[in-house]
């Protein structure tokens, strides 16, 4: 040992001493007060942003917000208003209502509704237009109840490479929910579509402040009438059994089954039957894909104009760890219950595997009780961390068309269909 | 030299075995200061059994739009149709599709914003909002 060496380590042992005298001091004061001068491990906020890079995190990075009928859920816009679900919400195969996300497009969103003066039209094309309070579609229509999930066609988009503008969503943009309400073929039915017509144009209480005829102004979205979707599609008024929140739609909206959640007109008041193409905004430059398989495209083709769009419709299959989410350590050795969610647009999801070793094999997780082929489908598995160190767990599902969950990413313009496989990394401590 | 090492050393394994209680001690009951009122809940609106359905009014918190030239025309010009939180939520994005965004306000939804301020805009935006320059 030098010289300087030892020089070094006795003025390491003073500075230790030093550290040492000082935490006594510190606790002794400490077994005073109730608030330390600092803390064990510092806590920090969650970043404003991300990018250009990938957001990191399952949700997204906005703060919580506490908005009417609501739990604090993240903010992504205040006018209009945006909202995106926390993880730990998806627990349970229905979402609940004061905890379901919400994405209005336009800042004229209800803050009343009056149902003394509030009707349900069915206008346009029809031989008898109606005028439908909320008791008579309570009353006079079967009501039917069927259990979908309603999921953003941009949820997820903060996963883009590169990039793309838009809200920029986490994974907490969907929600699945028990829908009852009035088919709405048998709303057409009584109204007696013209036998010329093409498609049925719906058109909530939402209004913006743009010009008249542009997207700016209203939101309307349009399906065709021999889409066979429609033959499923609900008008509903209650959600888990309550009457929607506001903010999801109060008093109806519309239900469109293994659809992605733009044609799920909130507070629902329009239902136009028409006799040509709805051409406007939201359906004609907004909410399209390309037609390619998955939707996927690149930053330069679509440059180049060489991408042929099409609107946007079902839900590919995607699955989600709920828990653990990687906000604690898991002991070595422990036997946990690995716990997710998941869902296709396509028919019930019929297999959801797990893979430790980034995908080369994959063990099969049990599926929860099966609520029809639109909902959540809750997924468990027993998993022990076996040794100490950074685990990734990656979970894929696949639905009863045999479609499996890809490895690939997604890219289009719109930031639509993300659907890739989903990892958590899981820090296993030591035992003792 | 070698007796005054050993002796601290000594002297030393001593306090540690008083800090190892003592430490002890500091790895519970650590609170740090923070403000309240950061997310308040807020009151019950009152119900009354009429045919009105009503919920209180949406919070707007405001967007934390970078301080510079043309901050003032995003607040005023951008704060029509939505908030300007629509600018903040985005990630840093390339000059080029800060000018798309401008335009397709303008022109896709009728933004109808004047020329010059257009251009004030579009620099504000590429001058604060992009890779190269966005801030925390
Ligand atoms: C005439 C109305 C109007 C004005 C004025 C307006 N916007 Fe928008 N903007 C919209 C609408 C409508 C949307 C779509 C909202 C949605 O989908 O939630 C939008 C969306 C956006 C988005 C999200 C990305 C996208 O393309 O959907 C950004 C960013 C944005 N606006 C920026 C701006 C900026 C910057 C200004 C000021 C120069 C501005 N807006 C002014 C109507 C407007």
């Amino acid at each position: 040992m030098s010289v300087a060496d030892r020089s070094f380590s006795r003025r390491g042992i003073f500075k230790a001493l030093g550290v040492m005298t000082g935490g006594i001091t510190l606790g002794r004061w400490l077994g005073s007060s109730a608030v330390a001068a600092q803390e064990p491990v510092q806590t920090k906020a969650i970043e404003t942003f991300t990018g250009p890079g990938a957001n990191p995190h399952w949700n997204s990075v906005g703060p919580y917000v506490a908005e009417p009928q609501k739990v604090p859920l993240i903010l992504l816009t205040d006018r209009p208003v945006q909202l995106e679900t926390p993880r730990h919400y998806f627990r349970t195969a229905f979402t609940p209502n004061e905890a379901f996300y919400v994405r209005w497009h336009l800042e004229g969103i209800p803050n009343t509704v009056d149902l003394k003066d509030w009707k349900l039209q069915i206008e346009g094309n029809v031989n008898n237009p109606l005028a439908l309070s909320l008791p008579e579609l309570m009353q006079k229509f079967k009501p039917v109840s069927l259990a979908a999930v309603n999921q953003c066609s941009g949820n997820s988009r903060s996963r883009l490479q590169p990039r793309v503008p838009g809200g920029q969503w986490g994974n907490g943009a969907m929600g699945n929910a028990m829908w009852t309400g009035v088919r709405l073929r048998a709303l057409l039915e009584v109204a007696g579509v013209k036998s010329d017509s093409l498609q049925v144009q719906f058109q909530g209480l939402e209004n913006g402040q743009g010009p008249k005829g542009l997207g700016s102004n209203l939101f309307l979205k349009s399906l065709d009438l021999g889409n066979p979707v429609l033959d499923e599609c609900i008008v509903a008024y209650l959600m888990n059994g309550e009457p929607l929140p506001m903010l999801n739609g109060f008093p109806v909206r519309l239900v469109v089954p293994g659809y992605f959640a733009t044609y799920w007109t909130k507070s629902l008041t329009w239902i136009r039957v028409l006799n040509s193409p709805d051409e406007n905004f939201w359906m004609k430059t907004a909410y399209r894909i390309p037609d390619t398989p998955r939707g996927n495209t690149n930053p330069e083709d679509m440059k180049a104009g060489k991408v042929k769009t099409v609107p946007i419709e079902r839900l590919p299959v995607r699955s989600f760890l709920i828990w653990p989410d990687g906000t604690s350590k898991i002991p070595a050795g422990m036997n946990i219950r690995l716990q997710g969610i998941a869902f296709s647009g396509f028919g019930r999801v019929n297999r959801v595997e797990v893979s430790e070793d980034g995908g080369k094999t994959w063990l099969p997780a049990e599926l929860g009780e099966d609520h029809g082929p639109y909902s959540f489908r809750t997924w468990g598995m027993s998993w022990t961390a076996k040794s100490q160190g950074r685990h990734t767990l990656a979970v894929r599902a696949t639905d009863e068309k045999g479609i499996v969950q890809p490895d690939e990413p997604v890219w289009n313009a719109g930031g639509y269909l993300w659907n890739m496989i989903e990892r958590q990394e899981i820090v296993v401590g030591k035992a003792s | 030299m070698k007796k005054r090492v050993l002796a601290i050393f000594l002297v030393m394994c001593g306090l540690m075995m008083v800090v190892a209680v003592v430490f002890a001690d500091l790895k519970k009951g650590y609170y740090r200061p923070a403000e309240l009122g950061s997310l308040r809940q807020t009151a019950l609106i009152e119900l009354s059994p009429d045919s009105n359905y009503q919920v209180s009014a949406y919070p707007v918190p405001g967007a934390d739009l970078v301080p510079g030239d043309g901050r003032q025309e995003v607040q005023t010009y951008c704060n029509t149709c939505h908030s300007p939180i629509y600018v903040t939520m985005q990630p840093p994005l390339p000059a080029a599709t800060w000018e798309a965004e401008v335009n397709k306000m303008n022109k896709a939804y009728g933004a109808a914003i004047p020329e010059d301020t257009t251009q004030k805009i579009i620099r504000y935006l590429q001058a604060h909002y992009t890779v190269e320059n966005r801030t925390p």
